[in-house]
């Protein structure tokens, strides 16, 4: 038969019912084996039907359940004692399992606590690693421009309107890329910033805008490109600068 | 309360141990593998969830409340003793159950000197008096799905319960009802079919 027609026989409702005759009942169970939707099929009919008698259901008297636990005992001594003998080593198998949990649990708080602290300290450190890696950046590069055999410094000096201030400028002569190590001069006020200028055939050439990253400290960086120049000039601008200096300026210095 | 083997809770007069948490709720596969390992805490649990629906079908046949109690005890106490019958690829383990149930309460009847005549002559009763069985229904757990079941035409009903809780035989069914014998699993397969559209 073709499980559709088993299906639709109304064999699988005979079974589920009782009302199959034992060849039948064969049938139905070598059917289930073979096909899944035929057993699939079987089993919702199954639960229709355990519903359809759960709806019937009628209470035993009260006190049924203890007689019959009770008038199972003692037949059932074949049972009990297998059960007393098996019992010792689920016990101990229990108690172990139970000991195990609780040293794994004390383990795993121990280990817990370590692994946060050691995470936290790994953190700090690759922080302060990144930091220091940034800082060792900079000071080579910083370096590599003053150890150029190409560099030329040129020291701009206070003017009077800021005797002690001081900057440096480091000329690339064979690009004629300028750097200005700025680390010598005041903070520049808040919406004030300097700026650089090269003196070209006596005018200024703007050479840019001098910038802090920190707010705090000025450190050595590039500035625009000169060709040629006689002399470098720091002034203090207005925030954004000007394409002429307009503002006081700090230092200078010939070449 | 003694302890045997230093540690395992063992009442020395009853071996069985009753109580277990009524909040706990099974699979039929956990169950069924409790059961295969002797777990009395499976069996208690599977009589609190069951023992009322197997009472029900003992008295459809049953109106002596002793008997039916005595068929009710020796049905579980088959069901635990042969578990290890019960085979999961034919079936739920609640149609094993019932057919347990079921037939131990024919074979019951019919050594008490109940000839199936009787027993048939009994249900005829029930069935073409169809009002009576109603009442009896009263005693029933009432469920959700009992509303439902009014849905289901007499018939339906007739034939679903005469296999079902009269353990009837096709033949039976087929006389009872006076439909060709061919005719008994169709009618089944349509009955059932409607029963499951009311789930």
């Amino acid at each position: 038969m073709e499980k559709e027609e088993i299906i639709s026989s109304g064999i699988l409702e005979l079974y589920a019912a009782g009302a199959a005759s034992p060849e039948e009942a064969a049938q139905v169970a070598g059917w289930c084996a073979q096909y899944p939707e035929v057993a699939a099929e079987l089993l919702s009919i199954e639960k229709a039907m355990e519903a359809y008698a759960m709806a019937h259901a009628v209470s035993p008297r009260a006190g049924t359940k203890e007689k019959l636990i009770a008038s199972l005992n003692i037949p059932a001594d074949q049972q009990s004692s297998k059960i007393v003998k098996m019992a010792p080593r689920f016990n101990m198998a229990a108690a172990a399992a139970v000991v195990l949990l609780i040293v794994s649990a004390v383990f795993n708080y121990i280990y817990y606590n370590k692994y946060n602290a050691l995470e936290a300290q790994n953190k700090a450190q690759s922080q302060q690693l990144a930091q220091l890696n940034n800082h060792m950046t900079d000071m080579s590069r910083d370096m590599n421009l003053v150890r150029s055999k190409y560099s030329l410094p040129v020291s701009l000096n206070g003017l009077k309107d800021a005797p002690d201030a001081a900057a440096k400028i480091f000329w690339m002569k064979n690009t004629g890329e300028v750097y200005v190590d700025p680390g010598n001069l005041p903070m520049a006020p808040k919406g004030m910033q300097y700026q650089l200028w090269g003196m070209v055939d006596g005018k200024p050439v703007d050479g840019g805008l001098i910038t802090s990253k920190d707010g705090k400290t000025y450190s050595i960086q590039k500035m625009k490109t000169f060709g040629r120049a006689q002399a470098f000039a720091i002034t203090l601008e207005t925030e954004g600068g000007h394409p002429q200096p307009k503002g006081t300026m700090y230092v200078m210095g010939n070449i | 309360m003694k302890e045997k083997s230093g540690c395992r809770i063992l009442h020395p007069d009853s071996k069985f141990i009753l109580p277990l948490p009524s909040n706990v709720k099974y699979s039929e596969e956990e169950l069924v593998a409790l059961l295969r390992e002797q777990d009395q805490g499976a069996f208690s649990y599977l009589y609190d969830n069951y023992a009322a629906a197997l009472n029900g079908v003992i008295t459809r046949m049953v109106t002596e409340p002793q008997l039916a109690e005595d068929i009710l005890q020796e049905a579980f106490i088959k069901i635990w003793n042969n578990f290890a019958q019960y085979d999961n690829t034919k079936g739920r383990l609640f149609t094993w159950m019932i057919n347990i149930t079921r037939n131990l309460t024919i074979d019951t009847l019919r050594s008490k000197g109940f000839k199936k005549q009787q027993k048939i002559s009994q249900d005829e009763n029930s069935v073409s008096g169809y009002g009576d069985r109603s009442m009896s229904a009263e005693r029933f757990d009432s469920i959700g799905l009992k509303k439902q079941l009014q849905y289901l035409k007499p018939d339906q009903r007739i034939i679903i319960d005469l296999a079902y809780f009269n353990g009837y035989t096709q033949d039976e069914i087929s006389k009872e009802m006076s439909i060709p014998l061919g005719t008994v699993k169709t009618r089944m397969r349509s009955a059932i079919m409607e029963l499951r559209k009311l789930l």
